[in-house]
């Protein structure tokens, strides 16, 4: 593999230790990646470097996370950006998907989790390039969407089906695991409510749409692990959650 | 509305006494009117009584007058009739006419017996040696014999005739005239006339031819036989106290000629004359006279009526009477009687009335003892009920509410004793309502300080996980060094829940609760720490109860509750010791009890009550959030924290959780 061919990504944290953490985990042969510890440096060395990726920190001082992805967003398009974030940012977070982030990660997590972030938004990368090969399950309409992430599906007043959408799901290879938030678990709009694991070790957390009470787990889900790719919006749900707060939690959703 | 002041006085008085005045007053205004007008009717009863009486003899003493008229009458009209007596006049033997007029005289008791002649000249007298020939033709009664007529009537008669008739007479008209105190006055001392019974009838012959008249009668002057024979008719005889009851009278004009009324010395009380208005209205009206009349000296019902002669001219009064002294005292004896009733019925009315009165009054009596050993505070006091009337339906009213009182009363004071605990209790509550106010004050600014230090402490969090795992990556997984790693990794995983955890409190995220059995959470902690550097030199020693039943919590708060208290007793006992966790139901079967009992340095007096605040703490380098998010895990929890402390001897945290979860 050629230092061309190589994919270039940067980590923007205002902490030199986190920075360099983030880089340990998804150093690799096939990535090269730089750091930045502000969001001026970021976008300096992107105009030299034209990254395919950008994980950056939401709070930092002077141009913050959502700054640089604007920014970054404008220039280029086609450029990833992952947001790290702590928890109280978690809002900003989903917002932050509406604006045209990949995903986010809240801190602490681990470096597969950060991995399987990684080699999902590269795959999401390639796969458009190469076009659609494979004819995508139908999006059905009424769904609230976190985009590119989870649906969510009103049944009867506050309680919600949630699942992933196929979009996070062809970019997991071979599926090992599915782990899901159990019943009766409170759950924020934002947090991990299901956990799928790949044949690489990579983790893949997916955010719940909705803040509630879990009043359900599909277990279809966890015997046959090819159900979610399978029938993502019908057989392959993953949570029915009994919402708190629906109305303001669908204000941060899409519609289908 | 003024009331004169005697009224006062009265309605001042006693009930008692008020009672006894008004039926006194009462009793005596009808005594006294009762007794006038039945004094009244009683004596107009007794006196209309006595007057019809009165009336009544005098009808019955003028039957007995008349009678001796009426046998005057017959005695002389049944010798004209005799034929011998005409024959004698025919021939004129006057010898034989005197021997016969002198026998009838003397069978028939008649004072006058006269014949006369057809032109009225008298020509013979019964009494011896009269004188004859002297002409009676001007006498009333003889006037009208010689026309015919038979008559018979009072006559008086003037004393020369009556000495012509019979000498003997005039004497027994003399009578002295004695004045008496309401006799009318007069000159006279003797009267010259006398008063007769007489009669003239005409003698015929066979061929009616009128031979003359003969007359005759009885001279009423001192002459008792007919007032005696009223007396004992009428009277009977009756005395009272020694006098005759009963009277009667033949007055000529207003002298008593003929009488039974007594004297004081006991002579009849003739020659005394008739009281003035007596005089006046009988002799001189012509009317009866039925009244009280004062005869000579005494009081008598009367009745007085006029004799007439025969040209009815009023010649004399009959009289008779009755002594008014009879019917006076049978009066007085009646109103004595009456009043002597009256009386012993008032003595008796009282007697009872002091009775009745009592029998009322007693009841109110002793309402008013009563009334005032209530008012002085015997509310145990009760009136006695005798009867059920108002008075008794009073008392009972009374006693009930005398009862009604008594409850309230003790109310009060029941309400007195349990006010004092009351306020205690709600002085205590408010205590707490404090302590818990600046308990949430403090755990507010808690949260706001978690969720600024959040972000700051993610970021070596993050780096740690990180590299934890890398290494681990680059570790044998069998190996110590591996497992190290994994528990850097996994207390990593922990710290950042625990600020999860702060910032979901200061977001009042509710605990996220699941049936967790607590002896587990227990063991899985001691498990970690039993390894710790800490821990060397401390005996754990685990006194959990069996089948304890789950509750319903937070896993991951209690986790933390329990985590921080052991790793506080740990840092207590420096030196070394021994940490007794317990886990029980509560005495009162409500709680589940863990305590963690260590035997550290335990804790200063004064620093007991600040051990919950945020940031108090005693270590160097220590936070002092610790128990301060305890505490608030623990009240999320509805549960509580006791703590007992004695300085180097040791703690103990008591957590009680409800086996019933309330949220």
């Amino acid at each position: 593999m050629t230092d061309n061919d190589k994919k270039k990504i940067l980590v923007v944290d205002d902490e030199i230790n986190v920075c360099k953490s983030i880089r340990q985990a998804i150093l690799a042969e096939t990535h090269e990646v730089d750091m930045a510890l502000s969001g001026e440096e970021a976008l300096g060395l992107d105009e030299e470097n034209n990254y395919d990726m950008v994980i950056t920190d939401l709070m930092m001082p002077g141009i913050s996370g959502v700054d640089l992805l604007t920014s970054l967003k404008a220039a280029r398009p086609g450029i990833i950006v992952i947001m790290v974030t702590g928890y109280p940012t978690i809002k900003t977070a989903v917002q932050s998907i509406k604006i045209g982030a990949f995903d986010y990660i809240p801190k602490p997590f681990t470096p597969d989790e950060l991995r399987g972030l990684v080699a999902r938004a590269f795959r999401e990368a390639d796969s458009k390039k190469a076009s659609e090969e494979v004819e995508p399950p139908l999006l059905p309409k009424g769904l609230f969407l976190m985009q590119g992430h989870a649906w969510l599906r009103r049944e009867k007043e506050n309680l919600v089906t949630i699942g992933a959408v196929y979009e996070l799901l062809r970019n997991i290879e071979n599926i090992t695991e599915i782990a899901l938030i159990p019943e009766n678990k409170y759950v924020f709009q934002g947090e991990a409510c299901a956990r799928i694991t790949d044949i690489k070790g990579h983790v893949h957390r997916i955010w719940s749409p909705a803040t509630g009470r879990v009043s359900m787990t599909n277990r279809d889900v966890i015997k046959d692990l090819d159900l979610v790719k399978k029938d993502p919006y019908g057989k392959g749900w993953l949570l029915k959650i009994e919402a708190t707060d629906l109305a303001k939690d669908l204000q941060d959703l899409t519609s289908s | 509305m003024s009331r004169k002041p005697w009224f006062n006085t009265y309605l001042n008085l006693p009930l008692r006494r008020k009672f006894i005045l008004s039926f006194l007053v009462v009793i005596c205004l009808g005594g006294i009117l009762t007794l006038t007008l039945g004094t009244r009717l009683e004596h107009r009863t007794i006196f209309n009584l006595a007057q019809s009486k009165v009336r009544h003899d005098l009808a019955s003493a003028w039957m007995v007058y008349h009678e001796k008229l009426n046998d005057i009458r017959d005695i002389v009209r049944s010798n004209v009739l005799r034929e011998s007596l005409q024959h004698l006049i025919v021939i004129d033997d006057r010898e034989t006419l005197f021997k016969y007029l002198e026998r009838v005289n003397k069978d028939f008791g008649l004072d006058v017996l006269t014949l006369t002649d057809a032109t009225g000249k008298v020509l013979i007298r019964s009494a011896q040696s009269a004188p004859w020939g002297d002409d009676r033709s001007q006498d009333p009664l003889v006037a009208r014999a010689i026309k015919g007529e038979t008559v018979a009537a009072t006559h008086i008669i003037p004393m020369k005739e009556l000495i012509k008739e019979n000498k003997a007479l005039a004497d027994q008209v003399y009578l002295k005239i004695i004045p008496t105190p309401k006799s009318a006055p007069t000159a006279e001392e003797y009267i010259e006339d006398g008063m007769m019974l007489m009669a003239a009838a005409p003698i015929y012959n066979e061929e009616q031819t009128l031979l003359g008249c003969l007359y005759g009668g009885i001279l009423l002057n001192q002459n008792y036989e007919i007032v005696d024979r009223v007396k004992d008719i009428v009277f009977k005889g009756e005395k009272y106290q020694g006098r005759e009851i009963g009277s009667a009278t033949i007055f000529q004009y207003d002298l008593r000629i003929s009488t039974n009324v007594k004297r004081e010395d006991g002579g009849r009380a003739i020659g005394t004359r008739v009281s003035q208005e007596v005089k006046q209205a009988v002799l001189q009206e012509g009317k009866p006279w039925i009244d009280r009349a004062f005869v000579v000296n005494e009081w008598y019902i009367t009745a007085y009526e006029p004799i007439k002669n025969v040209n009815e001219e009023i010649v004399g009064i009959l009289y008779v009477g009755m002594l008014e002294k009879p019917y006076i005292d049978l009066r007085n004896k009646v109103m004595l009687t009456f009043t002597g009733v009256a009386i012993v019925c008032v003595i008796i009315l009282l007697v009872v009335l002091s009775f009745i009165t009592s029998s009322i009054i007693r009841p109110l009596q002793d309402m008013v003892k009563a009334t005032n050993k209530i008012a002085r505070g015997d509310l145990n006091h009760r009136v006695g009920i005798e009867f059920q009337d108002e008075v008794g339906q009073l008392a009972q009213s009374f006693n009930s509410m005398t009862d009604e009182l008594k409850k309230a009363n003790a109310k009060l004071v029941q309400w007195g004793k349990t006010l004092e605990k009351r306020v205690e209790q709600r002085t205590q509550e408010l205590q707490n309502m404090q302590n818990y106010m600046i308990q949430s004050e403090k755990m507010a600014s808690l949260g706001k300080m978690a969720a600024g230090v959040a972000h700051e402490i993610n970021n070596p969090l993050t780096s740690i996980l990180i590299n934890a795992h890398l290494l681990m990556e680059k570790t044998d997984k069998n190996s110590s060094p591996y497992e190290s790693l994994n528990l850097i990794a996994e207390e990593t995983t922990r710290c950042s829940d625990i600020v999860k955890g702060l910032l979901e409190f200061s977001r009042q995220s509710p605990p996220q609760k699941n049936l967790v059995n607590i002896n587990h959470i227990i063991s899985h902690i001691i498990s970690i720490l039993e390894n710790q550097m800490g821990f060397q030199n401390i005996t754990i020693q685990k006194k959990l109860g069996e089948n304890l039943p789950a509750i319903e919590v937070d896993e991951n708060k209690i986790k933390q509750v329990f985590w921080n208290l052991m790793i506080n007793a740990g840092e207590a006992m420096p030196e070394g010791g021994l940490l007794i966790i317990t886990s029980r139901i509560s005495s009162t079967q409500q709680n589940l009890e863990i305590a963690f009992k260590d035997t550290g340095v335990g804790i200063k007096k004064e620093n007991m009550s600040k051990l919950f605040d945020p940031f108090f703490t005693t270590k160097s380098g220590g936070t002092g959030l610790g128990l301060a998010v305890i505490y608030g895990i623990v009240q999320q929890h509805g549960g509580k924290i006791d703590v007992q402390s004695e300085v180097s001897k040791g703690s103990t945290f008591i957590i009680s959780l409800p086996l019933q979860s309330t949220g």
